[in-house]
């Protein structure tokens, strides 16, 4: 068991959440949508999991680097 | 004399040649083979057997040994197998670490064979391929000043120029010599668990006094997403091997000769009409260009190499019509498709194994440019951008750009816009300007649309007619305006065209000498 950080790949906003804690997810499951440079743009699951803690909210602003979610795998 | 019971003649010699034969094909010992039966793992040998066409390999080397007394003993053929053999019937030649006998480490008398075999196969054109899993310099082989004295003896031995293609597995640990080759290689795949690094973490952790995790270290993770020196990671030492096959289905043997063509599978349907359905209307939406790709391409030919690495950019080889092609496509399902460091080392590495193999390239276009920003500065953004413009300028394989719907910015070069490609086509909803419009009007007018809708809206009108694929047409940029339905087709007659050549291989390969693992 390993636990996977999940960063934000750019900077925008968190529009939508789609997992919560303790949700199995597949490898490029969408988990959320970031708005950014005028794009809906997915955070995807980069493997096969559980989310463990998520760390974004909807409507909170996000920067490229930042902690999304941590899934263990 | 006549004794029916006399020995045949040199049977002492022939014995020996069998007693000698047997055992070095027992390799490190049956304690140390039994162990990675049991971890599950392949040996050495059994590599061979999964990846080459049975019964075709052909080994050199078997009886070579260390030069030192101390350990001859323990050196069955100096744990690096090396021969030759097929891969669905075309010669390939292979080096596959036996870790099984002193950890694989490298020295003078496997360097021999490794080198020889590295010669034969350019000389007589055939890709080489490295199974990797070694400990690094053998001790005290490599100590002290004759340790300096046997290394560097060969100038070539880290000459990297692509006359043939090099691929590698990890499927160990790989230090020193696995992992050297491993960065000179074209293509790299790894089992899971497997690590490479410069040095274990053992050593690591004593040089810098810190406790060191190996896969941390240099585990597949690390690897495929963030190094970029892996290709790919399987979840065995056969899948591993598979993947080598699949990849050298796409390659010539040598860059003298065009890459093998097969058949259109029986199967493969034109799904071409569906194309104008996976493109999303609106320029805020996003979609996976795989969906794009697998719909223009033979059926089940797309083979992503750095999948998790850069993501914004696909770089793939597949078949159209049977013949291999490279595509460098954009993916807006990651981070919009905006281009980043990452996505740009792995686009010019792709670039040079295109151009090196006579794969023609062709671009699927939708970005919204670089991704801007401290962190790409700091990495090297603009050097980068320089470095991927300056290989696209020696590539000299044909190359086909295809703008699906944005094309902005300095990246339109990048991705092969203006005379960067040898022919430029256009989907009707293209839209090339220099940014998105509605932050076009923003940066040339300073209106927001909050403050005035209605002026906004003609402003962005006007920015969208001028950055329209008509207006390319117009001024011959693209050369054509395609259908998305057409795309297939398009490309399959424009590169019967251009894959005409007036010698067997279709490019100079000035990118053959590029650098690795830039």
């Amino acid at each position: 068991m390993a636990e996977i950080e999940v960063l934000s790949e750019v900077t925008g906003s968190v529009w939508k959440l789609f997992v919560q804690v303790g949700q199995k997810v597949k490898e490029d499951e969408t988990l959320m949508i970031l708005e950014s440079m005028k794009m809906e743009i997915p955070l995807c699951a980069p493997e096969d999991g559980v989310i463990k803690r998520i760390c974004a909210e909807e409507g909170a602003q996000i920067s490229e680097g930042d902690l999304a979610c941590v899934i263990v795998v | 004399m006549n004794n029916s019971k006399a020995e045949k003649p040199f049977s002492k010699v022939m014995k020996e040649l069998t007693l000698r034969r047997k055992t070095a094909l027992a390799m490190g010992g049956e304690e140390k083979v039994k162990r990675r039966q049991v971890e599950g793992n392949l040996n050495a040998r059994e590599r061979l057997e999964v990846l080459l066409d049975s019964g075709s390999f052909n080994e050199l080397g078997l009886l070579a040994k260390s030069y030192r007394e101390e350990v001859r003993h323990k050196s069955a053929a100096d744990g690096k197998i090396s021969g030759f053999g097929t891969i669905s019937g075309r010669p390939v030649a292979i080096v596959s670490n036996d870790f099984t006998v002193l950890g694989a480490s490298s020295s003078v008398i496997n360097g021999k064979k490794m080198k020889h075999i590295k010669e034969l196969a350019t000389k007589h054109g055939m890709p080489v391929i490295y199974l990797g899993e070694s400990s690094g310099a053998r001790m005290p082989d490599r100590m002290g000043a004759p340790g300096r004295a046997i290394l560097g003896q060969d100038p070539a031995e880290y000459l990297r120029t692509r006359e043939t293609p090099w691929v590698s597995a990890l499927l160990g640990d790989c230090y020193g010599s696995s992992t050297w080759y491993t960065c000179l290689s074209d293509f790299v795949t790894m089992r899971k668990g497997a690590t490479m690094a410069v040095a274990s973490s053992r050593v690591t952790s004593l040089a810098i006094n810190q406790p060191i995790d190996s896969e941390e270290l240099g585990g597949w993770r690390l690897h495929t997403s963030t190094t970029g020196l892996v290709d790919s990671a399987l979840d065995s030492d056969q899948s591993a091997l598979e993947e080598i096959k699949v990849f050298l289905s796409y390659l010539p043997s040598h860059n003298c000769e065009m890459p093998p063509v097969q058949p259109v599978p029986s199967d493969h349907i034109d799904l071409g009409h569906e194309l104008i359905e996976v493109l999303p209307e609106s320029r805020g939406s996003v979609y996976d260009v795989r969906d794009v790709i697998t719909r223009i391409v033979d059926v089940n030919s797309l083979f992503e190499l750095k999948k998790r690495f850069g993501k914004s950019i696909l770089t793939g080889l597949a078949r159209i019509d049977g013949k291999s092609t490279g595509i460098i496509a954009s993916d807006p399902k990651s981070q919009g498709g905006a281009i980043t460091v990452d996505a740009i080392r792995k686009a010019t590495s792709f670039l040079v194994l295109c151009d090196s193999f006579n794969i023609p390239i062709v671009f699927l276009v939708d970005q919204p440019g670089f991704l801007i920003g401290i962190d790409g500065e700091k990495r090297c953004a603009p050097g980068r951008i320089m470095n991927w413009m300056n290989a696209l300028s020696l590539c000299t394989v044909p190359r086909i750009a295809i703008t699906m719907r944005k094309n902005y910015g300095q990246a339109y070069l990048n991705m092969g816009g203006g005379r960067m490609s040898d022919v430029q086509a256009c989907w009707p909803m293209a839209d090339l300007g220099f940014m998105d419009p509605k932050l076009g009007v923003n940066v040339l007018h300073q209106i927001k649309e909050e403050d005035d809708p209605e002026r906004f809206s003609e402003l962005v009108e006007e920015i969208e007619q001028d950055s329209s694929a008509w207006a390319l047409a117009n001024l011959y940029e693209a050369q054509v305006v395609l259908d998305p339905a057409e795309t297939r087709s398009f490309l399959t007659n424009t590169l019967k065209i251009l894959r005409n050549s007036k010698g067997a291989p279709i490019g100079e390969h000035r990118l053959s000498n590029w650098p690795t693992s830039y």
